[in-house]
């Protein structure tokens, strides 16, 4: 009965949405739209357990004085922090939250996002090696986009720009399109698996 | 540990001191390497450049976020630049919350940088007369079919509170009728619903500027004329700010150049990095 | 003289008359409306032949009025290389009759009226026929190969190196008593690669059961989170060890993407884990957590099914699953019959969708477009 009840409602959902799909009519939208707004208040009664959990582990660490407990004292003092001054004094542009999200949240964000540069320098250096053939076309084609895309590429050859960017436009576009249609099945079956009470492991328990 | 077990095994930490190096360099030591202009940025160009002064307006939507702001708020600016120095008015809008401040800083700048040398009413650039800032609207999709329409209805007031009915820019710019192309500067999908819905009702012209990565899957809309041109990431920028110094519309490069000129010293890094990584799993296996 | 002054005003006239019919323009024609297909009402589509003089027009105008109204009132324009409108402000309950004005000059020039039309919602979306076709084909298809599962017939598939090295993964944190770290993706629940990912995540969760070996999954979105949660808790129950779950395995962090991997790397700083499994859907962040990843010397499978992000997961993990490999590993690593069945249904599918595409190509060489039939609306 704990599986049973899941799955009939997984499949019942199911396959009324997908009905749902080929229904204009303004019942079949309405019905669209409620079932919208129900997806975002059970996002949000979830929220609360999150936070829950959240509170519950970094409270533990400091409480404990584990390893490392000041980052969770840090990531409590941030929320409680962000949602009191939210709360308080309000999220219009010129408020103090937004002035915190632009001046540190923002720029803190920008700086995760530049270390990718880094992280691009250090995975290449110890990836790109020639190991097997395969490797060696990976390695030989982005040499060809990183230099055929640099100011002086047409200093080295005339046809080098044009050659990289037909291997942006042709090769790699080809194979990104045919990955994505193994996606999109791989994506539709999981689907279809999941309505039709195939696909289990989602629920635990034995098969 | 032979030569090539070293060169395989640099310490991280060497390269990314060294990469700090190379990046900070071209802002302390400025040089110009000169942009192999891609056909996607020059038909972008082209197109405004034959726009007439004082005519229809441009729709530029700056839709960037900090963490794309490298490479595309210096797009901003180069767009700017060209459309003020050509007298084309600007009708600016924003479709993701983080874009405002960035797009106020991209009007600021340009304008300011303008005016400060302006001697006469022509030179200048006055807000509510030359360019409009609306400010951010939720709903994008619904936003830009309902501007086909009416631009006011959509924006009733822009990102100052002014009512647009009182901007004399706005009094002549209803709709889409009144707008040449509409450009939005991105880090994410946005272009494409502007081809499906405005392009497609009201046949107004799209052009684009998104990040390197993005980039790449605009192009067969480039091939089948629906984006009438496309800067793609910080080289679509410098690319661009090559053009207008070319051409005489501003006296030096912006930022784009002096990050494509770190993006150059990087990409030689990695290179280089990869030849020597290379070089020594070569040795190490033939001694192996 | 009178007789002098009559023809020159007869033939002014006759000029002026001939001028008139010159410079009048020809309205436009065969107004038609009807009701907008595959909507929910409140939609009338009105189409007119152009005016023979549509050079000289510079937009039509659009009128319409219900029947009970005694006048026309304009509604819109379109430009005069458009020739169709679709009028979304009318109600169910009414009808209504349009006529369209050419304007040119300051004048209107005025067709017919159209027919009388009144708008309703369809019960059926013709233009989606094809997606349901395709549902059924592939339906059928997935039927097929699991009847034939059921029935024991043996069925093969390839070797995926990345699953292969699932067990190997798990047994090398047990050995240097080290957690593992499992993170879901960024998309919420309804990304069918972050259900593909909790599939998986039970899988993975059975194997840390039997071996006790400490267990880290980071969510970002709470609904991911208590979906995880209850994941991996019937996993531990499944292979007998409930006692064994902790809360502290799962985990929410944050929504922020970028604060999200500020997360997820100082987890791996500070609690090492010796495997880490990136399974879902990553946007710009996957380098930064699968380089910390590589760092700290951890074994990594990744899958995505983000086709952007899969180069540097290629160049950052030791294994990657690449397109419908996430979507496979389920069955992959359960081998249950009919998992494996419906992966051949998969497979078939998409050998299908070749077919359909060769045929179509050839057929556009012989400038047959059958490219519509393929258009989703």
């Amino acid at each position: 009965m704990k599986r049973k009840i899941p799955l009939a409602i997984c499949l019942i959902m199911g396959v009324v949405m997908i009905i749902q799909f080929f229904i204009p009519h303004p019942i079949s939208l309405a019905f669209n739209r409620t079932i919208n707004n129900w997806v975002i208040v059970l996002m949000a009664f979830a929220l609360i357990l999150a936070i829950g959990n959240l509170i519950r582990h970094h409270g533990i660490r400091i409480s404990h004085r584990q390893a490392n407990w000041p980052y969770s004292a840090v990531t409590l003092l941030g929320m409680f922090a962000m949602a009191i001054i939210g709360l308080i004094w309000g999220i219009e542009p010129e408020s103090l939250y937004q002035k915190i999200y632009l001046n540190i949240f923002a720029p803190l964000s920008a700086s995760m996002f530049a270390l990718l540069a880094y992280y691009m320098t250090s995975a290449a250096y110890r990836a790109f090696k020639a190991r097997s053939l395969e490797a060696t076309l990976l390695l030989a084609s982005a040499f060809v986009v990183m230099i055929g895309f640099m100011p002086f590429a047409q200093y080295l050859h005339p046809r080098l720009p044009a050659f990289a960017e037909w291997i942006m436009q042709v090769p790699n576009m080809a194979s990104q399109r045919g990955i994505l249609f193994g996606i999109a099945f791989g994506a539709i079956a999981t689907a279809m698996k999941i309505i039709l009470g195939i696909e289990r492991s989602w629920l635990g328990g034995k098969e | 540990m032979r030569w090539y077990e070293r060169i395989a095994a640099i310490d991280r930490r060497i390269i990314y001191i060294i990469l700090s190096v190379l990046v900070i360099i071209p802002f302390f030591i400025p040089f110009t390497m000169k942009q192999n202009i891609m056909p996607q940025t020059q038909r972008l160009y082209n197109f405004i450049d034959s726009l007439p002064p004082n005519d229809k307006a441009i729709i530029l939507s700056l839709d960037y976020t900090p963490q794309t702001m490298p490479e595309t708020h210096p797009m901003a600016i180069a767009i700017l630049s060209h459309c003020f120095a050509k007298n084309i008015p600007v009708v600016g809008m924003s479709f993701d919350p983080q874009a405002p401040g960035l797009a106020i800083d991209a009007f600021t700048t340009v304008v300011d940088g303008i005016n400060l040398n302006a001697l006469t009413r022509e030179d200048s650039v006055i807000y509510g007369e030359d360019y409009v800032y609306l400010g951010w609207k939720s709903g994008r999709v619904a936003a830009e079919i309902q501007m086909g329409e009416s631009i006011a209805d959509v924006f009733p007031r822009d990102y100052f509170s002014i009512s647009i009915d009182s901007l004399p820019l706005m009094q002549r710019v209803k709709n889409y009728k009144q707008v040449s192309i509409a450009i939005i500067i991105a880090g994410a999908d946005y272009p494409q619903d502007w081809i499906l819905y405005p392009q497609a009702r009201y046949g107004v012209r799209v052009g684009a500027g998104l990040t390197a990565v993005m980039s790449p899957k605009y192009y067969p809309f480039l091939q089948t004329g629906q984006l009438s041109g496309l800067l793609s990431g910080m080289k679509g920028a410098a690319e661009y700010e090559t053009l207008l110094l070319k051409n005489g519309y501003v006296k030096q490069l912006g930022k784009a150049e002096t990050g494509m000129n770190s993006q150059s010293l990087i990409h030689i890094l990695i290179i280089v990095f990869i030849i020597l990584g290379n070089i020594g799993f070569f040795f190490s296996r033939k001694r192996k | 003289m009178w007789g002098l002054t009559a023809c020159a005003v007869s033939v002014q006239y006759t000029v002026f008359i001939i001028l008139i019919l010159a410079i009048s323009i020809v309205p436009p024609t065969d107004v038609i409306a009807h009701d907008h297909p595959n909507d929910a009402g409140s939609s009338i589509i009105i189409s007119w032949t152009p005016s023979q003089d549509n050079e000289q027009i510079e937009r039509y105008i659009i009128f319409r009025k219900t029947l009970q109204d005694n006048e026309f009132t304009n509604i819109g324009f379109v430009k005069n290389t458009v020739f169709t409108f679709v009028d979304d402000q009318v109600q169910d309950t009414l009808s209504y009759q349009y006529k369209i004005g050419a304007l040119a000059d300051n004048k209107l020039y005025y067709s017919h009226p159209s027919n009388e039309i009144r708008s309703y919602p369809q019960n059926f979306h013709t233009g989606r026929i094809n997606i349901l076709v395709g549902i059924i084909i592939f339906g059928i298809l997935l039927v097929i190969f699991v009847f034939r599962a059921k029935l024991g017939k043996k069925i093969f598939i390839r070797k995926i190196p990345g699953l292969e090295a699932v067990e190997e993964a798990v047994g090398r944190a047990t050995e240097m008593g080290k957690p593992i770290l499992y993170v879901p993706g960024l998309g919420d629940i309804d990304y069918t690669s972050t259900i593909a990912s909790m599939n998986i995540l039970g899988e993975v969760a059975k194997k840390i059961a039997v071996y006790d070996t400490p267990l880290i999954v980071c969510n970002r979105w709470s609904v991911t989170y208590t979906v995880a949660k209850e994941v991996v808790r019937e996993a531990f129950a499944t292979e007998g060890r409930p006692d064994r779950f902790k809360e502290d395995y799962v985990r929410y962090l944050t929504e922020a993407q970028f604060g999200f991997a500020a997360a997820v790397n100082g987890i791996m700083v500070r609690e090492q884990p010796a495997t880490n499994f990136f399974i879902g859907s990553f946007w710009a962040e996957s380098l930064i957590m699968a380089e910390t990843g590589a760092q700290i010397g951890a074994i990594q499978i990744a899958g995505t099914d983000q086709v952007l992000q899969l180069p540097f997961f290629v160049a950052a993990c030791d294994y990657t699953l690449i397109g419908e490999e996430l979507y496979a590993a389920s069955a992959y690593l359960s081998r249950q019959p009919l998992l494996l069945g419906s992966l051949k249904a998969q497979d078939y599918g998409k050998l299908l969708v070749l077919l359909l595409i060769f045929v179509l190509t050839i057929l556009a060489f012989l400038n047959i477009n059958l490219l519509p039939i393929l258009t989703i609306q």
